[in-house]
């Protein structure tokens, strides 16, 4: 994919997530919320691979300091928050079925985008995964990523519009834990 | 209260549309400006952001899209200049580079070696007042019609030519300037 395609394709998730933010809240101190709400086409793009030889993930870090995470299956949450965590990433992280979100007020937002295209942003999405910069971690912060979906494309999952859904928010102080709710936006079924 | 969201900012479909008409002109705009071709990917993914952030202040009656856009980018881009400058003065270069491929750089460098004569020309006329200089950027560089460059800049057209004028006469004294440039 050509980086025009690739920003593109950002750019597009964040409109998604301003309508979601405007929806949820008038509130501008939410903004610290960035939802990616990806089409199944458009997750190709991003494959989370399978296969039974490697782990569900890896973790590992740039010359630049960039943590890089690389997510083949979602599961062994545990472990990876550990390995982020010893990368200099406190992070939270959180794997949900297609279809639920965590509910809302889970911890103090920073009104900072969280995950994004410019370069401010803590996390990016790349091809299979996301890069993570610690600087933009403050201190008392935790990165909460909130998977939500199938990792991988099947015959059945081609079959819906929105494969997996990642919201990414930096709470400052103490994380609540998540309470899954059914997530109204939330894309099935195709409708063709 | 909230302003009314114009529908580039709303409505991915449209935006879609927005971004493939304009991507390539941003491009090149940046390219002009910029000579690394992973800060000039990072740039239009910002100009693109700036671009939901302030979608409501364009107004079809106006003028064309792509001064506004202009308009936009070159805010941006002066946005990025002086980030650029306090990051030398306070700390090393922070990371979280847009990854580009083989591909996308070498097509990136390919541009950005098609514009250096007007990177050539951005410093011949450094010299000049500021206000003549971004009309005479527009204009002889970016190829906007001085109407268009009024727009991206937030002057009057009138304004817009005089400023022109004068720098032109002046630029009439430096005649290797214009060599190389279009138009």
């Amino acid at each position: 994919m050509s980086f025009e395609e690739q920003i593109l394709m950002e750019l597009k998730t964040e409109i998604i997530a301003r309508a979601e933010r405007r929806r949820r809240t008038t509130r501008r101190m939410f903004t610290g919320a960035a939802v990616a709400g990806l089409a199944a086409a458009a997750a190709i793009a991003v494959p989370l691979l399978t296969g039974s030889e490697q782990s569900a993930y890896a973790v590992s870090k740039g010359a630049d300091g960039t943590v890089k995470v690389r997510i083949h299956e979602f599961k062994d949450v545990d472990r990876l928050e550990r390995d982020l965590n010893a990368a200099g990433v406190q992070a939270d992280v959180t794997y949900l079925p297609p279809g639920k979100e965590c509910k809302d007020g889970r911890g103090k937002t920073t009104g900072r985008m969280a995950m994004g295209p410019w370069p401010d942003a803590a996390a990016r999405l790349v091809k299979g995964g996301l890069d993570i910069n610690p600087q933009r971690v403050g201190k008392d912060q935790t990165l909460v990523l909130e998977f939500a979906g199938d990792q991988e494309e099947t015959a059945k999952t081609r079959k819906h519009e929105m494969l997996w859904r990642l919201t990414a928010t930096l709470i400052t102080g103490q994380v609540g834990p998540c309470v899954a709710v059914d997530d109204p936006t939330w894309k099935g079924r195709r409708t063709n | 209260m909230r302003r009314k969201q114009a529908k580039i900012a709303t409505d991915p479909v449209a935006f879609d549309a927005f971004y493939r008409r304009h991507v390539d002109a941003v491009t090149r705009f940046l390219a002009r400006r910029v000579d690394d071709p992973h800060t000039v990917a990072d740039l239009v993914a910002e100009v693109f952001v700036a671009v939901l952030d302030s979608a409501h202040t364009y107004r079809a009656d106006l003028g064309s899209e792509i001064a506004w856009l202009y308009g936009v980018a070159r805010k941006t881009i002066s946005a990025e200049r002086r980030r650029e400058y306090r990051r030398h003065q306070l700390t090393d270069r922070v990371g979280g580079r847009r990854q580009l491929d083989t591909d996308d750089v070498a097509r990136l460098e390919e541009r950005i070696d098609a514009e250096r004569h007007a990177r050539q020309m951005f410093t011949a006329i450094a010299e000049l007042p500021k206000g003549e200089r971004e009309v005479l950027e527009l204009v002889v560089v970016d190829q906007l019609t001085v109407t268009e460059a009024a727009l991206a800049l937030g002057i009057r057209q009138s304004t817009a030519k005089t400023r022109l004028h004068r720098a032109r006469q002046t630029l009439k004294a430096l005649p290797l300037v214009m060599e190389g440039t279009p138009g």
